[in-house]
């Protein structure tokens, strides 16, 4: 089912929680609302749901408005964050309840208990009450209460964030696989830009009330639209200078920073002199290896952490700038101690040049 | 280790640890001594003779006599009436006030614990002065509407259960807010996603909730009911088990009426027990660790029901404050008769009661504020080796703290009489003729509250708070005194606070108890009532109120208003 938000605005004594909010999310797409703790996503996510109706603009399912319609018969399953189990109901009663209230047959109700918790890999634990169970185990829980209803779009609010990270890992891969197979439209809401990248169709990054950027995981990360999703997707060594030559038919910029002059993609248009920050990622720095690049500034190696896939370097530069170096392949390489003095390099495409946001 | 510059001394520092058992063991000693031995004594008097001989003739004579049969279903049934009508009231009362806004809504939830701070027995008191045979409805009845003679609103058994329901319905709301506001939101709107909507929502899923809270409560207001004996008597109902249990234990003439006030008084007992098994039993099954992320947001009122709300409020507050209305006008009033309202007012009362004799007075504060002293020592202690240890004997002495609360004061009055009217052993002091029985059965019986409320206050302070202060080298005692005392003490002192009002309040125990120059202001409201003097027992009612209130306020302001676990026979 296709799900869309047109300029919705939610306002919560006065004090705009979303200013505005447009997306299509398509029939069957996985999409996620990432952003950090007060952005609006969880508002976005109720608004979707019916919790809460929207001040201005409105929510269509299909077309078909929504507004005012209360959340149960707009045909959505809600998994929660802290799961929201009924603590005085069993695994089963939690799950058949909702197939209770709309008068399916005692047989019926049976047998779709037990499709949805096998789909979860729950089958057995029926009598168990949610105390009983584990983390985990709830939350798989919770994902079958709201698959077994058959809705036409699945809500997941932050539903991994409560868990240790190894069953979180397990858990996102089975929410995914579960999707895949179900063809559901599911719209998950997370801080955790890595859960959002694994698993997303498409993703939307939100901040105070508003959508920075929508794209693929690939887009958001290596194209950033703002300073914000460059440093919120994944992470990003920021330099802050001052253009001191416009862009060339390339889109390239020269930034003079405190640790000497860089090349970089102008993101937007950027004149001389405009105040900016170059944004390069720990693992598209170099260090000079006699590879020709346009950029390469002296610095001194400040602490070498070993990760066992990479080798990461935190090096010092004049003015006092610190960026982080990700080195692949330890292997190879020599590895350098800290006081070592070091030469780190990028190329232009690989550094994007914002101007600085007031 | 890198501290020899600073202490000049190599000597090992020997920290004396005292082991916590010492610490527990007089206080073990003590809930066995006053309340174990006791209740024990109790026990063994229902089924032995004069003689000390074994026998079931006293058990039998109770239970095949008609009349206590029906004086038993009596109380059964106030009891049960007093609880259906608290729970119609108070969880009335917690919805509105914690899922819905309306005008005056923080102002009633201020006053709708008022009423508990009012003894029964004055509020019976009170309700006499005002709906009473010559009180001031009737006599406005009969000037105005012309009415021949004056409406029973009070004498009889509805006029029990009125002034119970209106007295004891706060302990039901303050128990159901308690458990609502815990619950998290999400739950709420799991069952709405599905279509689980409005009373639907509140049956599968609200009212399951918040029933281990409720039961709490309500196991709390059935024993209370149940035990109370002196506001049937006020109204003049006498065929209550509780009330047929003091008339038998005070009359020292008839042995074997005697004998039976002692059955009794060890029935209740039993009972409030049962009562409480069966409780924690409901309760516990169903008692769930919910962790409440978000609240569940007020619902702001439209409409008619905007009204109906403060109308409801207004209505009950009214009726419950009315013998609040009736105990002023009767201590200040003089020769208050055949009038609305007293015609002309006088200090003579207050007077009396507080300057000329003031004993009564007296008395109270001085055996409360004993009484609070021996819980702080005893109760303190107490919630420490519940929260903090895993000392042998905690469970039983949390169930003997639990079983307290529930114990009747008949019965605990009258299994003082029997345990401490010969002399000890060892050394031979006859306790129940020296004054301080009075402040010991008041501490005993009002301990619960501070122990409960030591044990949730140590609750909150994290172990990694005291161990990080042991860490950087604070001794034990040091570690009390810097983190966690500064932590817990308001809730400590809540708690004690608690325990002040309920025992100033007390008016069971002590009226079966009292010797001649001991007297509290209950046992004077009571005499001065019975004897036709109503003027002073209103004046003294007037001041028990000022006090308790007094009490409630700074409570109020220790705790912000977050008292509702502090009640209940649930667990703790």
């Amino acid at each position: 089912m296709r799900v869309r938000l047109d300029g919705v605005v939610k306002r919560f004594k006065g004090l705009a929680a979303l200013a505005g909010v447009s997306l299509v999310i398509e029939d069957g797409e996985f999409f996620t609302l990432l952003g950090p703790s007060g952005c609006g996503k969880t508002t976005t996510l109720r608004i979707i749901a019916g919790f809460y109706d929207p001040d201005e603009g409105g929510v269509s399912f299909d077309d078909v408005p929504q507004n005012g319609v209360p959340p149960a018969e707009r045909g959505i399953g809600i998994v929660f964050q802290n799961y929201a189990l009924w603590p005085h109901m069993t695994v089963y009663g939690n799950v058949a309840y909702g197939l209770k209230l709309q008068r399916v047959p005692e047989a019926d109700v049976k047998q779709r208990v037990a499709a949805a918790l096998a789909q979860v890999g729950l089958s057995g634990l029926e009598r168990r009450t949610p105390g009983q169970l584990s983390g985990g185990q709830q939350q798989r829980v919770a994902v079958a209460r709201a698959l077994v209803l058959n809705p036409r779009v699945l809500l997941l609010d932050e539903p991994l964030s409560n868990l240790d990270a190894k069953v979180r890992a397990r858990l996102r891969s089975e929410i995914r696989r579960l999707q895949l197979d179900l063809r559901i439209t599911t719209i998950y809401v997370t801080h955790d830009q890595e859960e959002a990248m694994v698993l997303s169709d498409r993703i939307a990054v939100m901040d105070a009330g508003s959508v920075l950027q929508i794209g693929t995981p690939f887009e958001l990360y290596d194209h950033p639209a703002s300073l914000f999703v460059a440093d919120f997707i994944g992470s990003s060594n920021l330099l802050p200078g001052d253009v001191v030559e416009g862009a060339t038919g390339d889109g390239h910029v020269a930034v003079h920073t405190p640790a000497g002059i860089v090349h970089g993609t102008a993101v937007g248009p950027l004149g001389p002199g405009t105040a900016v920050m170059v944004a390069v990622r720990p693992e598209n720095l170099r260090l000079a290896d006699g590879a020709p690049l346009e950029t390469t500034l002296p610095g001194i190696v400040a602490l070498t952490q070993y990760l066992g896939s990479l080798i990461r370097y935190e090096v010092e530069m004049a003015g006092g700038i610190v960026v982080r170096v990700d080195v692949g392949d330890p292997h190879r390489h020599v590895r350098l101690a800290p006081g070592d003095p070091v030469h780190v390099g990028f190329a232009p495409m690989s550094a994007q040049v914002f101007a600085k946001e007031h | 280790m890198a501290q020899e510059g600073v202490r000049p001394s190599l000597r090992p520092v020997v920290r004396l640890r005292v082991p916590g058992i010492v610490w527990a063991l007089p206080v073990y000693a003590f809930l066995i001594l006053f309340i174990v031995f006791p209740l024990w004594r109790l026990f063994r008097d229902a089924v032995t003779t004069e003689e000390g001989a074994f026998t079931l003739g006293f058990l039998k004579d109770f239970l095949t006599d008609g009349f206590y049969h029906r004086a038993l279903l009596n109380s059964l049934l106030v009891a049960g009436g007093t609880v259906i009508g608290c729970t119609l009231f108070g969880f009335l009362a917690a919805f509105l006030l914690v899922r819905y806004e309306f005008p005056g809504r923080r102002l009633f939830s201020y006053l709708t614990i008022l009423p508990i701070i009012m003894p029964p027995l004055v509020g019976i008191m009170g309700l006499v002065f005002v709906l009473g045979r010559a009180g001031t409805v009737n006599v406005l009845l009969m000037d105005y509407l012309g009415l021949r003679r004056p409406v029973n609103f009070i004498y009889g058994w509805h006029g029990v259960l009125l002034a119970m329901i209106l007295h004891y319905f706060p302990l039901i709301t303050l128990n159901v807010t308690d458990a609502l506001s815990k619950l998290d939101a999400s739950l709420e709107e799991a069952a709405e996603a599905m279509g689980a909507v409005r009373l639907r929502k509140v049956r599968d899923i609200v009212l399951p909730l918040v029933t281990p809270g409720f039961i709490s409560g309500t196991t709390l207001v059935f024993i209370l009911a149940f035990a109370d004996f002196a506001t049937p008597l006020v109204v003049g109902v006498q065929n209550l088990i509780a009330s047929q249990a003091y008339l038998n234990i005070v009359q020292f003439v008839d042995r074997r009426l005697f004998k039976m006030g002692i059955v009794i008084g060890a029935l209740m007992a039993v009972l409030a027990i049962l009562f409480l098994l069966v409780a924690r039993r409901i309760a516990t099954a169903r008692e769930y660790a919910v962790l409440s992320y978000r609240a569940v947001e007020r619902q702001v009122l439209r409409g008619p029901a905007r009204w109906l709300a403060p109308l409801f409020f207004s209505s009950v507050l009214l009726l419950a404050f009315l013998p609040y209305l009736g105990v002023t006008l009767a201590a200040f009033g003089r020769a208050w008769s055949l009038t609305p309202f007293p015609e002309r007012w006088t200090l003579e009362n207050l007077d009396q009661v507080i300057h000329l004799t003031p004993i009564f007075v007296l008395n109270t504060l001085r055996w409360s504020l004993l009484a609070v002293a021996i819980i702080l020592a005893v109760g303190v202690p107490l919630g420490w080796v519940l929260a903090r240890t895993t000392l042998p004997g905690r469970g039983l002495m949390d169930a003997i703290v639990t079983l307290v609360l529930a114990l009747p004061g008949t019965a605990i009055g009258i299994a003082y009489i029997r345990a401490f009217h010969f002399p000890l052993p060892w050394i031979g002091v006859v306790l129940s003729r020296l004054w301080i029985i009075m402040p010991l059965v008041l501490a005993v019986r009002r301990m619960p509250y501070t122990v409960r409320a030591t044990f949730a206050s140590l609750l909150t302070v994290h172990r990694s708070m005291e161990e990080s202060a042991a860490s950087v080298g604070a001794s034990g005692l040091r570690i009390f005194a810097d983190i966690t005392f500064p932590v817990i003490w308001r809730g400590v002192l809540a708690g004690a606070l608690f325990s002040l009002m309920f025992a100033l309040q007390e008016a069971a125990a002590t009226i079966l108890l009292v010797l001649p120059g001991w007297e509290t202001m209950t046992v004077g409201i009571f005499t001065y009532y019975t004897s036709g003097t109503f003027g002073q027992a209103a004046a003294l009612g007037f001041v028990l109120i000022l006090i308790c209130a007094a009490t409630l306020f700074v409570v109020y302001r220790l705790t912000g208003a977050r008292m509702g676990g502090l009640f209940g026979s649930g667990g703790g």
